[in-house]
């Protein structure tokens, strides 16, 4: 295509030498003598008005497609809406019932859907001190090994993994 | 010689033209002389129009007066990353009513990123007796109706391919609207749609097509469906699974299995919705012979990839998310020596910590094991400069070259350098580089390399890059091929923009923002460049209530020969002789 001997290192913007624009029209290079004619007199072009480095939003960045977004976020939400049954019997009653322990988010609310359940006040792990005395039953579960332990003395997550059933036994331990 | 011109009749010539088929030597036909134009245009049966604005239809329709296939594409590439608010523009109806009268002949239409609307589609279906493709490629605007009307009129129908599209589909019954007496379906991609179809017309559909090619389904078709789909359409080449999930159980497994294993010419999967590991097996059978793996939406860890991938030696093109790991991308360079085309995808682009380990490594080692490789499109979170050197020595018939390291500005991590020379490597060894997109803490000086050697490149990406505007005057200046450069968060002003402004009527497109150009700029852009339209974007108001020398949110010029266009919303202006005085 030509451009002479200038080589993109030597061009600069404030030479008065244009790059040598060989293969166009000689109208095209009076417009760009115009426009940096233009530029010189006056035309208050301001220095970079971004003193800070801009912080991208994370609605246009990283460039993922939204198609591609929204099936990455569903999949996480497939685990949020995943369930975890497991049989829950309480002592003297044959039959048992059944609770979703991913629809809780940890021993507290598990406990309150029991109390509710069950129409009692429960005994575990955490309990305050004061509150011992009025607890009629102590809730228990069984884990992958087949042993029987009290619920509460492990992270809810650590629970979650190893629990395969509850009971709910008499508190006159 | 003009008499041997002259004696060659014209039914000779439309005959020797008939085998020309690409538009850049069509056109080049055409310009030969005026007996060759008048020939050519009336045997122009493709047309490719890249920016809807460029031109308008009525323009289109009097040059090619017998046309059978049309591909138009609207908003820029950047409106794929939510860079381009809703409303800017891209509408297909005024196109579809004129070629409606135009072209009752035509037969194939292909649109990207425009908008399309129910009474498009409902033109088209009673408009065109013989109509035979719709793609539409990550189009919004239309609903489940606008697909009935298709599927209801257009008997001769082969190919509808939604792609990434927005539809809105509050129902599935679409698909029933196919009569019993419509066979001639060669592909059907609906993998873009949120809501069930209803399956037993889609089994049926399926089952009485025996052309049927390619079926992408959505993710709402269960595992359990897939068996009896794959059924009935062995013959398919292509196939996007639905969701990959079920309970494991030996008679679902195996009746998943056998369906895979009858289909002998399946050579592209994709799909593969929330994956458990323990069906994937199912698909070894036929591992060997898939040339395209799709498996972007797929959750899979690395060592069940690992296991895939290395079963698949036939491939050609892999997509995937980065929970391969550099590990299976040792696997995917030791196993695939086919591979042309890597993409892989971040699993949790706003995490600020790793949550893979998929790092340069992976990259190199699939440059090292893979030598045909020439398309990249890289995710990760570090990079060297000693890396991308590596990757250039290795892939110098590098076409395609997309890296993308998740924290703007980010530097070689060993040496904290910026990653200018690593990129330069790459223009400099790869020669054939046609696209390029940038990432991490860049200079001027990548520019300056860029513009230097990348001279057959034709699409540039930047982003949180450069120091001035001789960043850009070197790109601007340099890259002789330059079709179409798209910049955000860069300190380019004014300067380098007006003094390579002939540059951009020889470009499809420019695309800035969040730059430095000022409104006073634009306005002399637009002054002088009747050939371009200088569309500033600018959601905080119009442009004359801020100072000259404030810059425009987002900046959009493209060369076009119909001029501003009408349709614009309240938070565009388009750059004119006439609005250069009636803003100043």
């Amino acid at each position: 295509m030509g451009r002479g001997g200038s080589t993109s290192s030597s061009s600069s913007l404030e030479s008065s030498n244009y790059p040598a624009l060989t293969s166009r029209s000689s109208s095209l290079y009076q417009q760009n003598r115009d426009l940096s004619t233009d530029l010189r007199l006056g035309l208050s072009i301001s220095t970079s008005q971004q003193g800070n480095p801009s912080i991208p939003s994370e609605s246009d960045w990283p460039p993922i497609k939204p198609i591609l977004k929204k099936a990455l976020a569903a999949e996480e939400n497939e685990c949020d809406s995943a369930t975890f049954f497991v049989k829950v019997y309480m002592e003297g009653i044959p039959i048992g019932r059944k609770l979703d322990l991913l629809a809780h988010d940890g021993y507290h609310d598990l406990i309150r859907t029991l109390n509710h359940m069950f129409n009692t006040s429960i005994l575990w792990a955490e309990m305050d001190g004061d509150e011992h005395s009025e607890q009629n039953h102590v809730l228990t579960y069984e884990d992958k090994e087949g042993d029987w332990l009290i619920v509460g003395d492990v992270p809810w997550e650590m629970f979650l993994s190893s629990v395969r059933r509850l009971k709910i036994t008499r508190a006159d331990i | 010689m003009l008499r041997m011109a002259r004696s060659l009749p014209e039914e000779v010539l439309e005959h020797v033209f008939s085998f020309i088929h690409s538009d850049k030597d069509r056109n080049a036909i055409s310009m030969v002389c005026k007996s060759w134009y008048e020939i050519e245009r009336w045997c122009r049966r493709r047309i490719f129009v890249g920016n809807c604005y460029a031109v308008n239809p009525s323009m289109v329709i009097r040059r090619f007066p017998e046309v059978r296939s049309v591909e138009l594409k609207g908003k820029p590439h950047f409106a794929d990353f939510n860079l381009v608010p809703d409303g800017w523009g891209g509408y297909v109806y005024p196109w579809i009513a004129a070629m409606a009268n135009a072209y009752p002949w035509l037969e194939e239409i292909s649109l990207k990123r425009m908008v399309v609307t129910d009474e498009t589609l409902e033109l088209i279906a009673k408009s065109f007796k013989n109509f035979k493709v719709l793609v539409l490629s990550s189009c919004e605007g239309f609903s489940t109706d606008g697909l009935a009307a298709i599927a209801a009129n257009c008997r001769n129908l082969r190919q509808l391919d939604l792609r990434e599209s927005e539809v809105d589909d509050p129902s599935g019954h679409w698909l029933s609207h196919f009569p019993d007496s419509f066979t001639s379906l060669v592909s059907l991609n609906i993998s873009c749609l949120g809501s069930e179809v209803n399956f037993s017309a889609l089994e049926h559909l399926v089952g009485r097509c025996p052309n049927l090619r390619t079926l992408r389904l959505n993710r709402a078709v269960p595992l359990d469906r897939l068996a009896n789909i794959l059924r009935r359409a062995p013959q398919l080449v292509e196939l996007g699974a639905g969701t990959y999930s079920a309970e494991l159980r030996p008679d679902v497994f195996s009746s998943i299995a056998g369906a895979f294993s009858g289909c002998k010419e399946l050579k592209s999967l994709s799909g593969f919705w929330d994956v458990v590991p323990g069906y994937l097996p199912a698909i070894y059978p036929i591992c060997s012979s898939l040339t395209s793996l799709n498996l972007s939406y797929a959750t899979i860890q690395s060592p069940d990839l690992v296991k895939l991938v290395s079963q698949c030696q036939s491939l050609q093109r892999l997509w995937v998310l980065d929970y391969i790991e550099d590990i299976g991308l040792e696997a995917l360079a030791a196993f695939c020596k086919d591979l042309q085309e890597l993409r892989v995808f971040p699993s949790e682009p706003f995490a600020l910590e790793p949550n893979v380990s998929l790092t340069e490594q992976g990259l190199v080692s699939v440059s090292e094991g893979c030598l045909k490789l020439h398309s990249v499109l890289y995710f990760c979170r570090q990079m060297t400069n000693d890396a991308l050197v590596t990757i250039a020595r290795n892939c110098p018939k590098m076409t395609r070259f997309r890296l993308c390291i998740i924290e703007p500005r980010t530097p070689d991590y060993i040496t904290l350098q910026p990653l200018d020379d690593g990129f330069g490597a790459i223009v400099e060894h790869c020669k054939d580089l046609r696209r390029l997109s940038l990432s991490g803490l860049l200079t001027d000086r990548v520019f300056e390399y860029i513009g230097t050697h990348a001279k057959k490149l034709e699409m540039l990406s930047v982003a949180f890059a450069g120091d001035s505007d001789l960043g850009l005057h070197h790109v601007l200046y340099g890259c002789e091929n330059l079709r179409k450069l798209e910049i955000r968060d860069c300190p380019f002003g004014d300067k380098a923009l007006l003094a390579n402004a002939a540059k951009l009527e020889t470009m499809r497109s420019l695309w800035m923002s969040s730059c430095s150009v000022s409104f006073g700029a634009c306005k002399l852009l637009g002054q002088k460049m009747p050939r371009l339209n200088i569309e500033v974007i600018d959601e905080r108001g119009p442009p004359d209530s801020r100072p000259e020398s404030c810059p425009v949110e987002k900046l959009y010029i493209y060369r076009t020969l119909a001029g501003p266009r009408f349709d614009m919303p309240g938070f565009v202006w388009t750059m004119d002789e006439d609005s250069a005085l009636r803003f100043s």
